[in-house]
């Protein structure tokens, strides 16, 4: 986790009107003074004991080399960045990953176009070192920040332009899929991200009592809404709304449309 | 309050079995020997696998229910949490692929006792008169070898064994009322009855959904935590784990569960004999029955069968007809959300919790036969961060933004009818499992009448998520459900089962599951899948002895055993409104 901790200002997030750079927060989001994890007491014993082992249980690298864990660390802080988070209040995103490649753990299936899972991640290395290189001379690890925010970009934009041995027998969607599903698997479960976007957490057995209009429970909290915006080093802050596909199979090859060469 | 007044909840009863905080599962179970030779294996203790193994011990026959996952002690095993529930859903290898390939897994496969009703979201609505018709009303998919007057007594009977909450008055196909009310609405129902109503769409609200409104028995209510598709740690949620499974091992049925069925064993004199599985530390084994019901659903029904080819079976068991693993659907299942000013926070209340079946029927207006639903959903923050990648391109900053708004969308899922297909259908990959058996390859792909269906109803969903007051509306093109692979028919020809689910081929081997489905409507399949299961149930017990010993077909109707029920889960009846 060496880079987190040495987080260049460059890559925070800035406050849109005055240009200056916001402090990294240990809770960045619009629920400031919220907590699931104080409401763990009225959480069930099972839950309580697998929420605390995300939060407590320090990350351990079994599956991945020390260089593949490094790689994939450094894709999935452009996939979900946190440099608006103080260095101790930042998730790791591959820990979860590397334990489901060590036990062979998947989603209950793979695509005919896509190759086994532990395969997927070994082959996403070198078309992504292929992308950077092609780009610009470098492997991937060596580049900027921006330049490796692009060679990311050009895989969820389904339009690489170096390895096409690989994406050949890969689909450049499918893995975008997979590695973004990887990553949303370890932020979005984590309570700390709860936290950031006023999720309530478990429930079992207090429950929720005020269904309507969005009011929070007595021990959630009002949204307080700020501004940010993303730092200019990174490029991946645009989203865009398509809805002229219908179907599953239309959404992906919208994506990959003109991608492989 | 930082904390309960009474301390922290620890895990109570750790010695004993506990399905929801209350009920207990009944110990010593009962255990048969292999070389024992019970009436009936069933192979999947599911929707369907568990309303049966209910129904045959309580009437008095020797049933081992055979299940791939575990018997799940929920107050131990379940956790509300969406990445801790991983192990609820069958993970165990698979391939799709065709022009439209489905999501398996999470989307639509369970694993563990209970199976599919351990993770559905348990909307019951009721499959219309029409759908039992389709091809002699529009010309397309199939006719039912059963129509509706056949199962309504059946849907009757279990909604109130499972039992259904909903409005009194439910105006769509026949129409009928329910006999436990309707659930208070959440966020995203708002939403939906806003949008219907301001488009003058009747709409049902707080159901019909199979979650308790009040304590029955001894299953509490609903507390409004939304973990549904996690597992329903309170027990309010119906599956077959807490309101079938406790009575079978009471009245003396046998649960296997991690034994993972391989092969169904055929004799000489072309009747099965048991089936081979496979233990949890992968030793083989072998079952003797004198009858086997296969209820794997869609895709591991097929998958048994083809496995279990050999001479006179060439092309798998039961598949004289050629149409096994074919005839496969699912529903479209598109997601579309709304971002609204005010907050929603759609983690509250039961993702399923108000619909509209308006536009279930065929309109010669349309160009395209059948229609299609519009339900409430209610994504958690995992699920909803892969719906933003699809439906909003979102990754990076653009993500984290996105998810700080969770709590100002609503998603509304429509539900497709797909129509049932020769090319949709499961084969036998080559890739393998962990105990060498080839895995299934599952190929989709839509025709014509299923793109134009799906393309007006996500405009109409679109349409009621703007008139609901949505400042932003987009959307995740997705399927919802399987059923089909094992369609059950009149022509031997054509069918793998007939109309009470036994193969036509073998006269002591049955499938009940969703598999047997001609079609499908635009109803979520649970309920009917019970619903056939106590129907099949009441046939075999008819029949009695006749099943062992015989391969006389008789195809008359048996009489609703209504009294075989678990105890005190059904009342004086459903309202009937016509």
């Amino acid at each position: 986790m060496k880079r987190f901790e040495e987080v260049d200002r460059a890559l925070c997030p800035v406050d849109p009107d005055t240009g200056e750079v916001l402090e990294p927060r240990a809770q960045p989001g619009y629920y400031a003074g919220f907590s699931t994890l104080a409401q763990r007491a009225f959480w069930d014993e099972a839950t309580r004991k697998v929420v605390d082992k995300r939060v407590k249980d320090a990350p351990q690298r079994r599956y991945l080399s020390e260089q593949a864990w490094e790689f994939w660390s450094t894709v999935f802080a452009h996939l979900i960045p946190q440099t608006d988070r103080t260095p101790e209040r930042q998730i790791n995103l591959v820990a979860g990953l590397d334990h489901r490649l060590e036990v062979n753990e998947t989603i209950g299936y793979r695509y005919e176009d896509m190759p086994h899972d532990r395969v997927v991640y070994a082959w996403g290395i070198d078309a992504i070192n292929a992308e950077a290189k092609h780009r610009y001379g470098g492997e991937f690890m060596v580049l900027p920040y921006r330049q490796q925010d692009v060679v990311l970009k050009a895989l969820h934009d389904g339009r690489p332009e170096a390895a096409s041995d690989i994406w050949k027998k890969m689909s450049v969607h499918r893995f975008w899929q997979m590695i973004m599903g990887d990553a949303i698997e370890a932020y979005y479960a984590h309570p700390w991200a709860w936290d950031e976007i006023g999720f309530g957490g478990p429930a079992y057995p207090r429950a929720y009592t005020r269904l309507e209009r969005g009011e929070p429970e007595p021990w959630e909290v009002e949204e307080q809404r700020y501004a940010w915006a993303a730092p200019s080093a990174s490029v991946s802050d645009e989203v865009r709304s398509v809805s002229g596909h219908h179907t599953e199979a239309g959404q992906h090859s919208l994506l990959d449309k003109g991608g492989v060469r | 309050m930082k904390e309960p007044l009474l301390g922290a909840f620890e895990e109570h009863n750790k010695r004993k079995h506990m399905v929801g905080p209350l009920q207990q599962i009944h110990a010593p179970m009962r255990r048969f020997r292999d070389y024992e030779e019970v009436d009936y294996v069933i192979v999947g203790v599911g929707s369907a696998g568990g309303v049966l193994v209910q129904r045959l011990a309580r009437a008095g026959f020797n049933v081992v229910g055979i299940e791939a996952g575990p018997f799940w002690d929920t107050e131990h095993d379940w956790v509300s949490d969406e990445v801790g529930s991983h192990d609820l859903y069958w993970t165990e290898p698979r391939v799709t692929g065709g022009s439209d390939p489905l999501a398996l897994g999470a989307n639509n496969c369970g694993k563990g006792v209970g199976g599919g009703s351990v993770h559905w979201a348990a909307f019951t609505p009721r499959l219309h008169p029409s759908d039992f018709e389709v091809y002699t009303r529009d010309g397309v998919g199939a006719d039912w070898p059963i129509d509706y007057a056949d199962i309504m007594p059946y849907y009757e009977q279990l909604e109130l064994e499972m039992p259904v909450a909903g409005p009194a008055y439910y105006p769509w196909g026949h129409p009928h009322g329910y006999a436990y009310g309707p659930h208070p609405m959440g966020g995203v129902g708002n939403a939906l009855i806003k949008g219907c109503t301001a488009l003058d769409i009747p709409v049902s609200i707080g159901g019909p959904v199979a979650i308790l409104s009040g304590s029955h028995g001894d299953r509490p209510h609903c507390i409004y935590r939304g973990f549904c598709i996690q597992g329903c740690k309170v027990g309010a949620k119906a599956s077959t784990l807490v309101t079938h499974v406790p009575d079978a091992v009471k009245t003396g049925a046998e649960i296997r569960d991690r034994s993972m069925v391989s092969r169904i064993e055929v004799g000489k004199n072309g009747r099965v004999t048991g089936v081979h599985y496979f233990d949890i530390e992968g030793n083989a084994h072998f079952q003797k029955a004198k009858a086997v019901i296969v209820s794997g659903y869609a895709i591991e029904t097929p998958r048994l069968l083809m496995h279990s080819a050999c001479a006179g079976h060439e092309h798998g068991l039961a598949n004289s007809s050629g149409t096994l693993g074919r005839y496969l659907m699912a529903q479209a299942g598109n997601v579309v959300m709304g971002r609204f000013d005010q907050p929603v926070r759609m983690y509250k209340a039961p993702p399923a919790h108000a619909l509209t079946e308006q536009f279930y029927e065929t309109n010669a207006k349309n160009d395209f036969a059948r229609g299609f639903a519009i339900q409430t959903v209610g994504p958690l923050p995992v699920a909803f961060g892969k719906q933003m990648i699809a439906a909003k391109k979102a990754w990076g900053w653009g993500l984290r933004r996105e998810m700080m708004d969770y709590n100002h969308w609503a998603t509304f899922g429509l539900l497709g009818e797909i129509l049932p297909w020769n090319d949709n259908r499961v084969t036998l990959s080559d890739d393998k499992d962990r105990f060498g058996l080839r895995v299934a390859h599952v190929s989709f792909n839509l025709h014509e009448n299923d793109k134009n269906l799906i393309k007006a109803a996500k405009k109409k969903t679109e349409d009621v998520m703007w008139a609901a007051g949505a400042e932003q509306v987009v959307q995740e093109a997705r399927y919802a459900h399987l059923v089909g692979g094992c369609r059950m028919g009149k022509d031997a020809r054509t069918s793998v089962v007939d109309k009470f689910g036994r193969t036509h081929d073998v006269a002591n081997l049955f499938v009940c599951d969703g598999s047997v489905f001609p079609t499908q409507g635009s109803a979520n399949p649970g309920l009917t899948i019970q619903a056939l299961a106590a129907r099949t149930a009441d046939y075999l017990i008819e029949q009695g002895a006749a099943i062992f010993n015989s391969n006389k077909r008789d195809m008359a109707t048996p009489r609703l055993r209504r009294e075989l029920a678990p105890p005190a889960t059904w009342g004086k009846g459903v309202p009937r409104l016509k």
